[in-house]
């Protein structure tokens, strides 16, 4: 059998990351967590995770926009794929949101809360 | 400076008679204020603009230049510099119009100490509850800037993370669960969503409202808001088993608006309307145009409106009551699309006839590109 993918979730909600966790090990991933955006860079460091999914809003409204610029210039965020987690809707109108000059890329922008069909589809094609 | 304790007072004085200057600086310096002085129209306004003053007096006669021009221009230029003019020849006219103009108070030669130093008392206590409130207004409105973004945040966050779990319950008990709690979860996930709509067009309103709703008005054409907001809502139509039809005669009619806001007008608008049309029915949607304008019409053939409720519609949280209290809206919905049809300075109408269907209609200005 193969080893089982892993997942790291970085969110500073500890229930949305205990209610994602749960929805994630029901698809067959082992999961890791991390409450803020400093833990989650350094457990990509320790961990080398399959996928990252980070929360855009933690102890600033753009700190996942942070933790996904240093995991893109680290060894391993460059090869997995990341998903950004929003609650608010980016593309929708009058968002007082104002992205930084140069958005780090990310693969896929999900909204919360997401739909669990949704959210194992998503993470299966990213690892395909 | 938040109050007069251990604070000097910055004034400054512009008068041609240096006997006045001198006497003015005594007087004042022995109460402890900060006094600079000058005979020259021009170097008073240099010194107001870099000195940091909080008050100025302001000779109305002098011979090299007007105190009535430098009046005009430090109120304008300074407006926090309380300015106060001293008459030579007590005119009250020519204090009158140094008032107009913005001065706060005059003093009419001669003058004792103990009168200007009455006078400037009187006029810092004035500067110092002027600066007082200004710092309560900001103070005020950066709460009221602040407090919608706290409500988005503080409020949202719960509540997501309250749906997920609910998501994740569904997930992790699959048939380990009887029906009835299944059906219970079912409800809370359809409150807990009405909760959801309800922050979402609260901001939405209060976005528009403080003016950080920032439109990004341009020429589109009207057609492809239509059909983004068709196929958004294409599935909850079938589901609900209501035919969603469009006929649209002018598919390249362009007008200026907001893409994004106006999606959300026809996808509330079709939306409402599946929420009181029964399975079978029929959602129509129009759109025609003559020289000035576009129409669009959506038109159901659910319940209708009572003609007693029709004025009330775009208020917020009026509700019309439905058979299904389920199917409850924010109470902010048509309140959202009437404001957004103002800001496109738009009209809508809305006509109904009880068990016959409801028909909405939306005109737009029409844009002509050269």
């Amino acid at each position: 059998m193969d080893a089982k993918k892993k997942v790291l979730l970085i969110d500073d909600d500890k229930d949305f990351l205990l209610a994602t966790k749960l929805i994630l090990e029901k698809g067959g991933y082992e999961v890791f967590l991390a409450e803020d955006g400093k833990a989650g860079v350094d457990m990509a460091k320790s961990l080398s995770p399959d996928i990252a999914i980070i929360d855009m809003m933690m102890e600033t409204w753009s700190e996942g926009f942070n933790v996904v610029s240093k995991l893109r210039t680290s060894d391993t965020g460059k090869k997995i794929p990341l998903i950004m987690l929003s609650a608010v809707d980016l593309q929708g109108p009058y968002q007082s949101f104002e992205p930084p000059d140069e958005l780090p890329t990310v693969d896929l922008v999900l909204h919360k809360p997401i739909k669990a069909v949704e959210l194992l589809k998503f993470v299966g094609q990213l690892l395909r | 400076m938040d109050d007069k304790a251990g604070y000097s007072a910055r004034i400054l004085i512009i008068d041609d008679e240096e006997s006045i200057l001198d006497g003015c600086r005594q007087a004042l310096e022995k109460s402890g204020y900060t006094v600079m002085t000058t005979s020259d129209g021009p170097d008073g306004i240099r010194l107001s603009r870099s000195e940091k003053l909080d008050l100025a007096f302001v000779d109305l006669k002098m011979p090299s230049c007007s105190g009535m021009d430098i009046i005009e221009v430090l109120s304008k230029e300074m407006p926090g510099i309380v300015l106060i003019v001293i008459t030579g020849y007590a005119s009250i006219v020519s204090a009158v119009e140094a008032m107009k103009k913005g001065a706060y108070d005059y003093l009419p030669k001669p003058f004792s100490p103990d009168q200007i130093r009455a006078v400037t008392k009187r006029a810092l206590e004035h500067r110092f509850l002027k600066i007082e409130s200004d710092r309560l207004r900001e103070e005020k409105e950066r709460m009221e800037r602040s407090f919608i973004t706290f409500v988005s945040h503080e409020m949202r966050s719960p509540l997501v993370t309250i749906m997920q779990y609910f998501e994740t319950l569904k997930v992790i008990s699959e048939n380990s669960l009887e029906q009835n709690a299944k059906d219970i979860i079912d409800r809370c996930e359809k409150r807990l969503q009405g909760l959801h709509d309800l922050v979402e067009h609260w901001l939405d309103l209060a976005r528009i409202e403080d003016g950080s709703f920032s439109e990004a008005k341009m020429p589109i054409v009207l057609t492809k808001i239509l059909d983004r907001s068709i196929e958004e809502l294409t599935p909850l139509c079938q589901r609900r088993e209501i035919t969603l039809e469009a006929s649209i005669n002018e598919p390249s009619a362009k007008i200026m608006g907001d893409q994004e806001s106006l999606v959300r007008v026809f996808t509330n608008i079709i939306g409402n309307a599946t929420k009181y049309t029964p399975p079978g029915g029929k959602i129509t949607i129009t759109m025609t145009q003559d020289d000035y304008y576009v129409y669009v019409t959506i038109a159901d053939t659910g319940s209708g409106i009572p003609a007693d409720k029709l004025p009330f519609i775009f208020e917020p949280f009026f509700r019309v009551k439905g058979k299904d209290e389920r199917q409850k809206g924010s109470g902010l919905g048509l309140t959202f699309v009437k404001k957004i049809m103002d800001a496109h300075n738009g009209k809508i109408e809305v006509t109904s006839q009880e068990g016959v269907g409801t028909r909405f209609i939306l005109r737009f200005t029409r844009l002509y590109e050269l």
